[in-house]
Formats: structure tokens, sequence, C-alpha cells
């Protein structure tokens, strides 16, 4: 499975914007981080799948980020896509754990 | 106009200091109302301003939530109130001062009571969730977050970014100015102009002496930035080899166009302010002085006119015609905005190219007119500022 992040908006928009997605590969993670992800991915998926079938769009605030989570597996894509202003928590527990493992790398 | 401005500055200084020492609460309001209403031809604003105790009282009090490096607002446990004692988190502090700086900015520049003008409390959420390099308005309160520590430092450092993220607040209570394309571009803008202008009120700095940059706190020493936003110089507030260039624009010729999706910022809301960024500045810089005296108070006046779908050349046009309304047709300060927006490639409608330079020549030619009329402009700041001062010793005293 690979788990690409996309970075988008915020006080600091175009400075993000010329940053590289980040891009994990569970394949060349420990066995115990793959199945981290793979759970977190797996919790996140129908969370954001929920938010976005909400009747209003999520709202514009100002500076705020969103992010976009795709996930490949098996041929199979996925984008899951949230923002500062209406994050589930599974969401928000899997952007957190990407971040934490970029920062470590 | 001109027997306001003779009134204005024969007032005698001791009928003042006696009217407003009188015991009669109602006499000392009317001494100020006086002062207000005569001082409406120039700098009506900026007189008001010297006042800080006419506007509207109000609570605007601070509350300081700790995110505790979630991303959940409700389980944010109280950090700081505005009678509590100080805390041991620094960042806590930041923002409660920060916080209480912009509110006093506002009250005090531009007689708004808060977010709202009716004194709305200010709560900000200070350790959003993880490594959290942003700081945004989510249309309540004001959320920051500490920065990564390798590219982004703590939000609560910039007191340009806290002042950013208030000033939306206000300008979703004026005009609302949708959050796309050039409304969208304006409405950053005009949190980078209170952003400026609120750091320059705190360090006491004139147009010239500013650096008008946002952000300068932002970026870690390791990364070679100077801040996020230049309103300067948009477009040259960082160049690095590794992140690229500031890409804002300083002219409609580079006018950026992007989708208006969250992947496009919106239609590059935090690209185009450079433009109106540039304005703001062209403008408080050709009038000299303080920039929230004559610039802001401009630009706020056109805001408070502009409704949720300006566009730069409508907001340019409101600017000119309040320079018209708030000095005189034909003013220097009005020249100025003028120049400004032609400078960044905005002609004001109905103002040709040809007429704008006549009424340069003109006002060149009436250079000793100004002169006077400056002159008395800055009689009338001073005596507003000394009746601050006795308005100051009567309250203490009273």
């Amino acid at each position: 499975m690979r788990v690409t992040l996309s970075t988008h908006g915020g006080l600091a928009a175009p400075f993000l914007a010329g940053l590289p997605p980040d891009v994990v590969d569970t394949h060349a993670l420990p066995e115990s981080a793959a199945a981290e992800l793979s759970r977190l991915v797996a919790a996140a998926v129908p969370a954001t799948a929920a938010t976005a079938g909400a009747p209003e769009p999520p709202r514009r605030a100002p500076d705020a980020m969103s992010y976009s989570i795709t996930v490949e597996q098996g041929g199979h894509s996925s984008v899951l896509v949230q923002s500062d202003t209406d994050m589930s928590p599974e969401f928000a527990a899997l952007l957190r754990w990407l971040k934490e493992h970029v920062a470590r790398e | 106009m001109t027997s306001d401005f003779r009134h204005q500055c024969i007032t005698p200084p001791y009928l003042l200091e006696r009217a407003l020492r009188s015991d009669d609460r109602e006499v000392r309001q009317a001494a100020l109302n006086t002062m207000l209403t005569t001082a409406h031809l120039r700098g009506e604003r900026a007189v008001r301003a010297a006042f800080p105790g006419v506007a509207t009282p109000g609570n605007a009090r601070r509350t300081i939530y700790d995110c505790r490096n979630t991303t959940s607002l409700p389980f944010a446990v109280l950090a700081r109130s505005e009678d509590g004692p100080e805390s041991t988190d620094a960042s806590v502090n930041r923002a409660f001062d920060m916080l209480g700086k912009t509110r006093d900015f506002f009250q005090q520049v531009f007689a708004r009571n808060s977010i709202d003008g009716h004194g709305m409390r200010l709560n900000g959420y200070v350790h959003y969730g993880h490594e959290f390099a942003n700081a945004f308005w989510d249309g309540r309160e004001m959320v920051f977050g500490d920065g990564d520590g390798r590219l982004f430092s703590d939000l609560t450092g910039s007191i340009s970014v806290i002042a950013h993220e208030l000033g939306h607040g206000v300008t979703e209570h004026t005009t609302g100015l949708e959050y796309h394309n050039q409304s969208g571009a304006l409405n950053e803008s005009m949190s980078d102009v209170f952003g400026a202008m609120v750091e320059q009120w705190t360090l006491g700095q004139t147009a010239e002496q500013a650096d008008w940059l946002i952000g300068r706190e932002v970026f870690t020493p390791q990364i070679e930035a100077d801040a996020l936003r230049s309103m300067k110089a948009p477009g040259h507030a960082w160049n690095t080899e590794k992140y690229g260039k500031d890409p804002q624009p300083d002219h409609m010729s580079k006018y950026v166009n992007m989708p208006d999706t969250y992947e496009g910022d919106w239609g590059a809301v935090h690209y185009n302010s450079g433009i109106p960024n540039k304005a703001f500045y062209l403008t408080a810089a050709t009038i000299g002085g303080y920039s929230w005296e004559a610039a802001g108070l401009i630009w706020f006046e056109a805001l408070k006119a502009s409704n949720s779908e300006t566009r730069f050349q409508e907001f340019a046009d409101t600017t000119y015609r309040k320079a018209g309304e708030l000095y005189e047709a034909g003013s220097a300060e009005q020249m100025a905005v003028l120049g400004a927006w032609q400078e960044v490639g905005i002609s004001i409608t109905g103002v040709s190219a040809g007429l704008a330079r006549a009424r340069n020549r003109t006002a060149g030619r009436n250079g000793d007119a100004t002169a006077a009329v400056r002159a008395l402009t800055a009689q009338v700041q001073e005596l507003s500022r000394d009746v601050a001062a006795l308005k100051g010793r009567v309250t203490a005293g009273g």
C-alpha cells in the first residue's frame, strides 16, 4: 500500500505549494508500522466518506489548510480530503501518524 | 471647510481642559463630542482614535485555550482568561498579549469594539494539532499551531500573524468578502493590512521605518526566508534554492490564475493579495507618517463600504472615493491612492491617465497649500492627544 499526503492552502499556501508530497510505502516499513498505518487508513476511509456525504460543503475558513491523502492498493486508488475545520478524529489520527513518520525520516 | 479648521485650531485648550474636568458627566461628554464633530473635515477617525473612552465599552474578553496538540477545539482546556493569572506557557501568554494589542489597536485607532464592533469575545486556541505549521480563523475563533520546528516556528510568535487572523474576523463581520478569487485575495490583503498596521502601531513605526513584512518570525532560522510575505515588495519575501521563490504578484499584469478549489488556494487568494498589498504600502509610503492614520483609515472605510463580491477594481475605486470624502477631492491623500493603484496596474474608474497627470501637476503647484493643510492637521492631532491625556488624568482622578 502506498499513501501520499499533499497539503494545500493555509497562511503559507504559496510556500507549501513548492514542497513535494510525502509518500509512505508499507513495503518499506517494519511490519508493526505497516499494520498500524493500514489500521489508521481503514478507520479514516469510512469516517471521511461520512463527512463527505454531509449536505453542506465545508465552509471556506480563511487560512485553513486542506489535506489530501491518496491511498493506492492493488491497482485501486482512493483519495481522502479533509480540512482543518472539518476533520474527523480518524483522519486526524492518520494525518498525525504520517507527519510523525515523515519527520522521523 | 476652512472655517472648520480655524474653529478647530483656535479652540482654547484651557476651555477644553475646564470642560473635561467638569463634575458634570454630560459636560465632559459634550466637550468630547464637540471635538469629534468639528473634526469631521480631516482625519475624523484619527481624532476619534485619540479618545478611546468615547467608544462603546464592551467586553472583548480574551480567553486562551490549549488544544494539547490535538485537533479538537471542544476538548481544549482553559489556559488563561482575561482576569486570570499569567500562564507558565509562553505560547499562551503571547497569544493573550498580542490579541490584547490587536484589540486595543482596533479600539483606539478605529473606535471598533472587538471583531464584531460589539465587544465579541476573543477566543484563541494554541498548540493546535501536531507540528501544525499554520494559523486560521474558523468563523468564531483564532487557532494557532506550534510549527514543525524545522521549517516553521510557533505561530504565536508573530504579532502580524495574530492580527492577520483577528483581521479575518473583522472582515467577516464588516463585508464578508467571499474567500475565493479576487474577493478572497482582498480578504487576505485586508488581513495583511491589519497585520502590518498593528505591528507598526505597537512599535510606533512610520510607513518609512517599517519593513512591511508579514510573518517575519514564522520561518525557522534554518530557512533562508525573510517572512511569509512582503507588502513593500511582493514576490521577494523568500527566494531559496530548495523551496523556490515567493510567487506573489505586485502588478495586475502578473495576476495568478489558479482554480477555485482547495488545491488552487481558492483561486490563488494568498498569491494575488500581493497586488492590493502593494497598493496599500504605496499609499501609506506616499502620504507618509503612520500607516494607520490616513492610508489605514481610507482602507478601513473602503472595506466597510464594500460587499461580499467586491473585486480589485471596485475596491480601488472605493478607496479613491473615500480618500476624497475623508480628506478632499484632489488632496494629497487622494492622489496617493490614485497613484498607488496605477502603479499596480489598476486605473481608477472615471479618472483618465491624462487627468491623473494633470491633477498631480496641480497638486505639485499647490505644494504650499498642501503643506499648510498638513500643518493644520498635525495641530488638530496634537490637540486631540492633549485632550486625551487630560481625559486620562480626569478619569484617573475621578
